[in-house]
């Protein structure tokens, strides 16, 4: 099978390089695709669950643009949705009606919650949550999950990242996931002092296996949160819509006070949502939170088309569905070469890892061979799916998965 | 810890410890010290110890103390060893009056040699052997300078709590230099060789990439995107590590 080559996005990241910082930033930065030279840099154009780079390569997308991707590339009923609202206005003077709408879809939608705010990205919705659970609470602390990712913003990063001070921190508690002692601990060091709770609806850490809540954790941590007076707070910005359409609190059977959503909302226009619950309604009301695009209509009808779309189809059980057909063909693939791959996290945005080789280069060399050979694998991250992923797709990954096997099994041997 | 007992650690653990490539790399430094039969211990009031033995052509740098040193210097603190190495003091001998000329003679122009090529200018790295040799002693540097970084500097400590266990190799291609740092509990070991079961890998492209890289010249995320510089194995591990190289400027910048 022949392997791709990236001249054409070496050349432009050569160019952007000299006028952007690093040439790409921030989770779209090659950085951590290994190596950076297999994988494209550069999207020409896109369709349904497939995209072309700038050297004319078509790979079947596994990433999804990092999860905003649900129900295809240039969907049709949400592309026109948009395109229709932009005809009639986009950012004007002025609330859209389309925002009421969406509110009142969304409402109904998501059984925990009673209202919502809209903004543009993930952190600008997990910042505001911890504000409302400030101002609700009068208190100070957050306490967060070890190795979760709620956005770039400095409370959020780890100390000694570059731009970050010490005292970003200081307010903020980590426990490990899925320990409710160390949550109890954290309570009984901080009495009356902890504002808010936040935790994605299970682990996705990179570099390493997703983690499921514990059977009744998330039942303890609410009780918790509930007899402490603390805020609790869902980060369902990967995982919404991927699990289940009421939210992933429905899924796993338990009620926060807020919820945060972007990524998938809108297959792909820019938006994000924080909801919550009827009591932190006024709260909210008083904490001041805008910017300059938030109102932005076309979003809006993109995010209310892609709700009904992905309800329509239940796209969460759909998605679920074709996640499995392709990990249960995969992993039956691997161990026909001797090869464990494990499998972490939901079907329809998993974890995998080559477990024979710990130090992960093993891994790491298989899915950039696939990448290469056209199916768009990484091995840091989650890997998110779609309703637009055909029989045909997966068909097509598993032919390239095992051409991928074989280059290698006869780059290691049987060194593992 | 104190900022000039890490700067003190560093001088004589990671900086001090280039001595011994100097005199097997630089001809002049070799010839120079080839009948050397001395031994140099270094002494800091409350802070740290270490010494330098010449013997048969060779340079040993180690952390501790010698029985029988032929020079005892002491330093009455960090701060003091520390203007030493700026050259703006001088320690007080203890033993082997009669070495002082030796001191201010043929081992000053030694340190003044490591001086030289740890102070690169950019007429200087137009030499390819300077470049070299400037490289070797920077990665050296940085091998040795990590260790007491990540376990001394708060936030290096904060980076190495997140390190897993395993080898993290840092290899100039195609042929070396190369320096593992083995990560065991937390706590890291500098090899002068290369592991072979590496945990996690970074390897730069070539002896002029390579400097750049450990000169700060090269911003890591656009040298990985264009293959100058690669990373393999467990990743996480580098970005620990890399947020400990970065600590290096604050106290020998």
């Amino acid at each position: 099978m022949k392997s791709y080559q990236y001249s054409k996005s070496q050349e432009l990241f050569k160019r952007a390089a000299k006028v952007i910082p690093c040439g790409i930033y921030g989770h779209f930065s090659p950085a951590p695709l290994v190596p950076a030279t297999s994988y494209p840099f550069y999207t020409a154009r896109s369709a349904g669950a497939r995209f072309w780079d700038v050297d004319g390569n078509e790979f079947i997308d596994y990433m999804c643009a990092y999860g905003p991707m649900i129900l295809g590339y240039n969907h049709p009923n949400v592309d026109q949705a948009a395109a229709n609202q932009i005809k009639l206005s986009n950012c004007t003077t002025g609330a859209p009606s389309v925002m009421v709408e969406l509110a009142e879809f969304m409402v109904d939608l998501i059984p925990a919650a009673d209202w919502v705010f809209f903004a543009k990205n993930g952190a600008d919705v997990t910042n505001y949550s911890t504000m409302i659970a400030r101002d609700a609470t009068g208190r100070k602390k957050i306490v967060m999950i070890k190795g979760a990712y709620h956005g770039a913003s400095s409370w959020m990063q780890a100390p000694g990242h570059h731009g970050t001070i010490e005292e970003d921190a200081e307010n903020i508690i980590r426990v490990p996931w899925n320990d409710v002692s160390a949550f109890e601990k954290a309570i009984e060091n901080n009495p009356d002092d902890i504002a808010g709770f936040i935790a994605t609806p299970y682990h996705v850490p990179a570099f390493a296996d997703n983690e499921l809540p514990d059977e009744g954790y998330w039942k303890k941590i609410e009780s918790l949160c509930r007899k402490n007076g603390i805020v609790l707070i869902v980060d369902d910005i990967r995982h919404g819509f991927r699990l289940n359409m009421g939210g992933s609190c429905k899924y796993f059977g338990f009620t926060p006070d807020l919820i945060c959503f972007c990524k998938a909302l809108a297959n792909g226009y820019p938006i994000s949502a924080l909801m919550g619950s009827q009591a932190l309604k006024d709260v909210t009301a008083r904490v001041f939170y805008t910017g300059s695009y938030w109102f932005q209509a076309e979003p809006m009808a993109a995010a209310l088309e892609t709700l009904k779309e992905l309800k329509r189809m239940d796209g969460p059980k759909t998605i679920l569905s074709i996640g499995k057909k392709l990990l249960d063909g995969l992993v039956d693939m691997a161990k026909g070469y001797g090869y464990d791959l494990k499998v972490t996290g939901a079907p329809s945005m998993p974890y995998l890892r080559i477990t024979n080789d710990e130090s992960l280069m093993l891994h790491q060399d298989w899915c950039a061979e696939c990448t290469r050979r056209g199916a768009y694998f990484t091995s840091h991250h989650n890997w998110f799916l779609s309703t637009a992923h055909t029989d045909e797709d997966i068909q097509q990954t598993f032919t390239i998965a095992d051409d991928a096997f074989q280059s290698i099994k006869k780059q290691y041997g049987n060194r593992f | 810890m104190g900022h000039e007992l890490i700067k003190a650690r560093l001088n004589l653990y990671a900086v001090m410890k280039n001595l011994e490539d100097l005199v097997q790399f630089d001809p002049e430094m070799a010839a120079l010290s080839k009948t050397w039969n001395v031994s140099i211990q270094f002494s800091v009031l409350f802070g740290p110890k270490a010494f330098i033995e010449f013997q048969n052509g060779r340079c040993r740098v180690e952390k501790g103390k010698l029985s029988k040193p032929t020079i005892r210097l002491f330093f009455i603190s960090p701060a003091h060893l520390n203007w030493m190495m700026d050259g703006k003091g001088f320690p007080i001998p203890l033993k082997g009056f009669t070495k002082i000329p030796f001191l201010n003679g043929d081992f000053q122009k030694l340190t003044k040699k490591l001086e030289y090529y740890l102070k690169p200018t950019d007429d200087l790295l137009k030499d390819e052997k300077y470049v070299e040799l400037n490289t070797r002693f920077t990665l050296n540097t940085a091998a040795h300078a990590i260790p007491e970084i990540g376990n001394l500097d708060r936030i290096g400590k904060h980076a190495v709590s997140h390190i897993q266990t395993g080898d993290i190799l840092m290899k100039i291609l195609p042929d070396g230099p190369a320096v593992t740092l083995r990560v065991r509990n937390g706590i890291i070991t500098p090899l002068p060789e290369e592991t072979d079961r590496p945990m996690a890998c970074l390897y730069m492209k070539n002896i002029r990439v390579a400097n750049d890289f450990l000169n700060a010249k090269l911003d890591a995320f656009t040298a990985i995107a264009s293959g100058d510089v690669m990373i393999k194995g467990q990743t996480p591990m580098l970005d620990s590590m890399g947020l400990i190289l970065d600590r290096i400027p604050v106290y020998l910048g």
